[in-house]
């Protein structure tokens, strides 16, 4: 039962990642209409910004209390990611209003290569560490009721923390201000929020300002987590599943088919594994995804699309 | 009926030539607007009719000419700066945000009008609370006034047609406008749902005392509720004035009707 735990426990941590990552997807797509296969590159970008922000900037200012370092790191970090999602609108979605969300995903495809190449131009390609100072040590839980307790990592359990602090800010945002309502204005129908004076312009940068937000706390976890390097930016391949799972639009959505995806991915591995002799974890989320678009296309809380004929 | 006041010039259009490449969808258009009247532009498919009222919006840049709205004389304006200064419009293609429940997209057409603290909006605090019920009653007005508050929660995507172009008005209404772009309001409706939208427009003009400039195909519709109307076709003027004045309009008979030639 104790091994049950721990694996539900490693599932749902993991998938409490990869929901943060699709955050982002969701976050962009609801409040834009607009798929953002960039927000994996993103990931790393802020990643990187950050690991290498904290390594730079007690150099600069000759600081030495780590907190510090690492607080100033993390507003270089968003300072960064708010001249992205200017850039961004500036550059290319400004030039795209009124187009096919077609032609804005390739023009995203475009940016993920973009940021994959130009983040390691200047942050460089080796393997930084991120160092927070989240707890480390693991610990044991319910020593009583179970022979050895369960182990969980703390670093997980703080993750975890910080994950739904973001979430609960998000959804407010979203739902009870007249930004977050003209950001879901913008989503359905560009002319129409211009014709009522929804400044298209602000609202993208607001938009992929979050986004970059979000990357960059999926970055820091995941970077404090396994060493910020290239193969981050294959997580947001792993997020993919967890919107179908859960919905393209749908904030409560893309948390929760992480955590069903995270879970059910240690589960299948651990004990379905032996089975067909491992590997599960890789695909299980596909497959999963593959059965959703089958029978519930719009995911578990996506809105139902109702084309009038 | 009440005897309405029909005020100064509110809006003025002079000289207003618009080309795609080599197309003229307009030349030299100009007519004017009366504070509190409903004036009408009509012509055959194609007459520039949409063209027109999207240069008043501020979608369409148009090469040559102005407008002067209240006195102040544009030659080109963006979308925003439209709505700031008291112009709303409907679509004549709905465009209305479909996910979205009847009051939400009636609020966004407040969202202009909203100042208080994002943050304070959030936690629905202080001011921003107050500040939202007043919006949130406004909004139920325009609601119970287009009597549709049986589907003030429902996803606009799941009405019926009739319906949704009736949340257009309301987001439109919910910008407080001085003048109100209406582009073909009554398109493809039946002859209950025209009537419908017809006392909608009139009550409009009246009760909110807005000025409504209206594109309509309907010439029966026309003909009933506008004060003054603008016939186009072929992206030119070819008649100006009351309803009678226009229907003995000899081009304007041969344009709608055809002519021996």
């Amino acid at each position: 039962m104790a091994f049950f735990l721990e694996a539900l426990l490693g599932g749902l941590m993991a998938g409490m990642l990869y929901s943060l990552v699709a955050l982002g997807f969701v976050l962009i797509y609801k409040a834009s209409g607009v798929f953002n296969f960039a927000q994996g590159a993103m990931v790393l970008f802020a990643a990187l910004a950050m690991a290498r922000f904290s390594e730079w900037v007690p150099g600069w200012l000759g600081l030495e209390s780590k907190f510090l370092g690492n607080l100033i790191a993390f507003m270089l970090a968003a300072v960064l990611m708010y001249a992205l999602a200017w850039l961004i609108e500036r550059l290319v979605l400004r030039h795209l209003v009124n187009q096919e969300g077609v032609t804005l995903l390739m023009a995203t495809l475009g940016i993920t290569y973009f940021l994959d190449g130009f983040g390691q131009t200047i942050f460089g390609s080796d393997i930084y560490k991120i160092d927070v100072g989240m707890p480390k040590e693991p610990v044991f839980l319910l020593e009583g009721v179970f022979q050895g307790g369960v182990l969980v990592n703390m670093e997980d359990v703080y993750a975890a923390c910080v994950a739904a602090l973001l979430v609960a800010v998000l959804s407010l945002f979203f739902q009870k201000t007249s930004t977050g309502r003209a950001l879901r204005a913008v989503a359905d129908d560009h002319q129409a929020a211009q014709s009522i004076g929804i400044p298209l312009n602000k609202i993208w940068v607001i938009v992929w300002f979050v986004a970059g937000i979000t990357a960059l706390v999926a970055g820091v976890i995941w970077g404090s987590k396994l060493g910020v390097q290239f193969s981050l930016t294959t997580v947001a391949l792993r997020a993919l599943p967890v919107i179908i799972l859960g919905g393209l639009t749908s904030v409560p959505g893309a948390i929760i088919g992480g955590l069903i995806i995270g879970v059910g991915e240690k589960l299948s591995e651990v004990y379905l594994g032996p089975l067909v002799g491992g590997g599960i974890e890789i695909w299980f989320a596909y497959v999963l995804a593959l059965v959703f678009l089958l029978f519930r296309p719009q995911g578990l809380f996506g809105e139902k699309i109702i084309d009038r004929v | 009926m009440s005897q309405k006041q029909i005020g100064d010039v509110i809006l003025d259009v002079n000289n207003i030539s618009l080309r795609f490449g080599g197309v003229n969808a307009l030349t030299d258009i100009s007519f004017n607007v009366k504070e509190h009247e409903i004036r009408a532009i009509i012509g055959p498919n194609g007459a520039g009719k949409s063209s027109m009222l999207n240069c008043i919006n501020g979608v369409y840049t148009p090469q040559e000419g102005s407008i002067t709205f209240r006195g102040q004389t544009f030659s080109h304006m963006n979308s925003r700066q439209v709505a700031e200064m008291g112009v709303a419009r409907t679509f004549q293609n709905l465009a209305l945000f479909k996910g979205m429940s009847v009051i939400d997209n009636i609020m966004t057409g407040r969202n202009l009008k909203i100042k208080s603290n994002i943050f304070l909006q959030a936690l629905r605090i202080g001011p921003a609370e107050k500040e939202e019920t007043r919006h949130r009653e406004y909004v139920e007005h325009i609601i119970d006034f287009l009597e549709i508050q049986a589907f003030r929660k429902t996803p606009v995507g799941q009405l019926p047609y009739g319906l949704q172009k009736r949340v257009d008005l309301g987001r439109a209404l919910a910008m407080e406008p001085q003048v109100l772009l209406l582009d073909e309001p009554m398109a493809g409706m039946n002859v209950e749902e025209k009537q419908d939208m017809c006392r909608f427009v009139l009550d409009v003009n009246d009760e909110f005392g807005s000025t409504i400039v209206l594109i309509e195909h309907d010439m029966g519709v026309v003909m009933d509720i506008s004060d003054r109307v603008v016939v186009l076709d072929y992206g030119k003027k070819i008649g100006d004035g009351t309803p009678e004045e226009v229907r003995s309009n000899e081009d304007v008979i041969s344009a709608y009707l055809g002519t021996s030639h």
